[in-house]
């Protein structure tokens, strides 16, 4: 990631802007609606939360080394919607087909139980309730410092 | 119903709050199927949006609307592949998308 970090400095021109946009960890939520109310919510640990601590380590190595300076950070809620739990898990699957993080028994059953948990709240909601992936997104506009 | 992301637009008005991309050329990493790409690259010079992932990629130039094809260019190539090919100071904004 440091890497990376200086070659995309090497590309930027010098009054150039770079802005990153990153989850931030330990915020995922499956949550269901209903006619715009909240029914139900749900923490959902992800295997990727570790990728962001070290690509935040990555910027912040930058920064104290002298490249990039950090001028303003925003968060936002950032929320994927589908009809069936079985829509939103193969979208998330597609989504996180960067995360190469092995995953053991316990995680994978902990995973089943939580949608299953999501598959009946959904089912008992009835009509007109969906499902959604809710989190948090931090957004960072950095300057090349020389 | 179609998954749908951020119906709400968060994340273009965060983006759009921080950047006026008139006349900027753009590198956008990790664009997958080019789904905030579409949001801004209309005020932009010229865009070039990266992902290593060719279904993305198929994607984001199926779903390419008809006036942003002649500013906006999608490739399937990881940055680590993309970074050594181009000379340095090209671009007025990175974006990096959700790329960890």
């Amino acid at each position: 990631m440091v890497h990376a970090l200086e070659e995309i400095w090497r590309l930027l021109k010098p009054q150039g802007l770079l802005i990153d946009i990153h989850p931030v960890a330990e915020f995922s939520l499956i949550k269901i609606f209903q006619r715009g109310k909240v029914l139900f919510t749900i923490p959902k640990p992800e295997t990727y939360w570790e990728d962001v601590f070290q690509a935040e380590g990555a910027i912040a190595q930058l920064v104290e080394r002298g490249l990039f300076l950090v001028e303003r950070v925003d968060e936002f809620d950032y929320l994927t919607y589908a009809s069936s739990v079985g829509e939103l898990r193969a979208h998330r699957e597609l989504i996180n087909a960067f995360d190469n993080t092995p995953k053991d028994e316990a995680m994978l059953s902990q995973e089943e139980e939580l949608y299953s948990q999501v598959e009946a709240v959904l089912h008992e909601a009835g009509e007109g309730a969906e499902v959604a992936f809710h989190e948090r997104g931090r957004i960072a506009r950095i300057k090349p410092a020389s | 119903m179609q998954i749908r992301e951020d119906p709400e637009n968060n994340e273009t008005r965060a983006l759009l709050n921080l950047v006026d991309f008139s006349g900027a050329d753009v590198l956008e990493i990790g664009c997958g199927d080019g789904r905030l790409t579409y949001r801004y690259a209309e005020e932009a010079a010229k865009v070039t949006a990266i992902d290593p992932f060719e279904a993305s990629i198929i994607r984001a130039k199926q779903n390419l609307p008809v006036k942003l094809r002649d500013r906006v260019e999608f490739q399937c190539i990881a940055f680590e592949d993309f970074a050594p090919q181009n000379r340095p100071a090209i671009f007025d904004t990175v974006i990096l998308s959700w790329a960890l």
